[in-house]
């Protein structure tokens, strides 16, 4: 085992707690006065019965039983200087943000203007108060991407933003699913910028904008992650993005690996019975299913060892990212990782850092 | 063509075989199915490496591939010249020519040579 404390360790997914009230001060007109007169709070989810971005099923911290030392999350907007209190906290070196809001973005059906709105102000937001790459604070850039024109403005606003080293796409409520061609220019322009596509999940999964009626989180957070990342997994590959896109990086985010093994051996036998309806593809789909990135987190550790073996043999270990998903409910720390019997030093450094240097070029 | 007789196996008279018709045979301890298409004969094991199924049985098609032309572009989808057959069971597909599966070049069903003398078509044993 490696003293973790002493190698380079990156988190490729913390969730920075931003808050509604202090991206609305970034973002446009009309919806900068819109907001702060609407009386929306923190959440986004008072002005009585309304909310700016769809809730989600359960309660994260479990009714009070999950509490969060070094982050203000679930209680008040982070204060930035907690990302680093907190990566001190796990011996991390360098930690990527997403939004912790865009994640119910899926669900927006009440206009199209107010993703595109809040993902205008979260950039400069985070830009001006958060992101600072000297402390190894990076971002990646939250696409509105049912607005390709302005998911394209977005990524001319980052191209030249060391700070900004990936493009996200929230797997949840995506319509049509992101393999469509409809996405094809932010992903031949993310290519042309050596940006990464970081594809996360999110909200519950199964909200109830993707499907009602599950009663508790415990059912939505397990089965929901799972299909909003495999809808997406299997969507973007049966279509070709690899293909159309060959140097364009693919990451997965916050489902484990355990579907994995799962969802392309399935895959791989309907392709092997209907190879024609996914017309661009040379060969099956899980060779190009296992050349895309995946966040570890959260690791399935209670799993019988020689499952996740079979799953990080499958996924290949130069392919996994160390993801802690902090200061979320289910975070895994660099430790999950380091004490995995069934790998060697080389693979714990580079599922804990090197890969993602490779990956993200930080 | 340069082949003994003792390594040939009748089948039948050509004109006997419209396009897409299949006729099965043996070839030492194999099923081997003839199968005409676009005029052409080809010989195949006539068992699918997927779940054992009769591929000769099987339509013979042209193979359907999609060609990306540029970005957010529809994949141009249209009928090749390749020939193929697909096993009836589940639909695993072949290249006639090669035997090899349309979706995976490391998958291969053995093809035969085949041979038309006198207008009777032969298939050779490989022997």
């Amino acid at each position: 085992m490696i003293d973790a404390a002493e190698e380079t360790v990156i988190d490729c997914d913390w969730h920075y707690q931003d808050s509604f009230k202090e991206v609305a001060e970034y973002m446009p007109e009309p919806w900068y006065t819109k907001y702060k007169r609407s009386n929306w709070d923190d959440a986004g989810v008072k002005q009585n019965l309304s909310s700016f971005f769809p809730t989600s099923t359960g309660d994260r911290q479990n009714y009070g039983k999950v509490l969060r030392e070094h982050s203000n999350y679930p209680d008040a907007p982070e204060e930035p200087e907690r990302v680093t209190e907190g990566m001190d906290f796990l011996d991390i070196d360098i930690s990527l943000q997403i939004s912790h809001l865009i994640l119910a973005m899926g669900g927006v059906t009440a206009d199209d203007e107010r993703v595109q709105a809040f993902t205008r102000g979260y950039i400069e937001y985070m830009l001006e108060e958060v992101l600072d790459p000297d402390e190894g604070v990076y971002g990646l850039a939250p696409m509105p991407y049912g607005d390709v024109e302005a998911s394209l403005d977005i990524l001319e606003r980052v191209e030249d933003e060391e700070a900004y080293v990936g493009a996200c796409f929230v797997t949840a409520g995506a319509s049509p699913p992101l393999g469509n061609r409809k996405y094809d220019p932010i992903y031949e322009r993310c290519e042309q910028l050596d940006m990464p596509v970081v594809y996360h999940t999110g909200g519950s999964g199964l909200d109830e904008y993707v499907r009602a009626g599950y009663q508790e989180m415990i059912e939505t957070h397990t089965l929901g992650f799972l299909e909003s990342n495999m809808s997406q997994i299997v969507s973007v590959a049966c279509q070709g993005v690899p293909e159309k896109y060959p140097d364009l990086d693919i990451v997965f985010m916050e489902s484990g690996v355990t579907y994995i093994p799962g969802l392309v051996s399935r895959l791989d036998e309907e392709y092997l019975k209907r190879p024609e309806e996914a017309p661009l593809l040379d060969t099956r789909p899980s060779e190009y299913i296992t050349d895309f990135y995946f966040g570890t987190q959260p690791l399935e550790v209670s799993a019988r060892n020689d499952l996740l073996d079979l799953c990080f043999d499958m996924i290949g270990t130069d392919r996994l990212l160390y993801a802690s998903d902090y200061p979320h409910w289910d975070f895994d720390s660099p430790s999950i990782i380091n004490e995995l019997p069934m790998l060697d030093d080389d693979d714990r450094r580079a599922i804990l850092g090197g890969n993602a240097i490779e990956v993200f070029g930080v | 063509m340069s082949v003994d007789a003792d390594d040939l196996v009748k089948v039948g008279p050509a004109s006997e075989f419209d396009d897409g018709d299949a006729e099965i045979i043996e070839v030492g301890r194999a099923e081997v199915g003839v199968v005409r298409a676009d005029g052409e004969f080809y010989a195949i094991r006539n068992q699918c490496p997927h779940d054992g199924g009769p591929v000769c049985k099987g339509n013979v098609q042209k193979e359907l591939v999609g060609e990306f032309t540029g970005t957010g572009q529809r994949v141009e989808q249209q009928y090749s010249d390749t020939d193929i057959i697909s096993c009836p069971w589940h639909g695993w597909s072949f290249e006639l020519e090669t035997g090899i599966h349309i979706g995976d070049d490391r998958i291969q069903v053995p093809t035969y040579e085949v041979v038309v003398e006198d207008e009777i078509v032969y298939v050779h044993t490989g022997d």
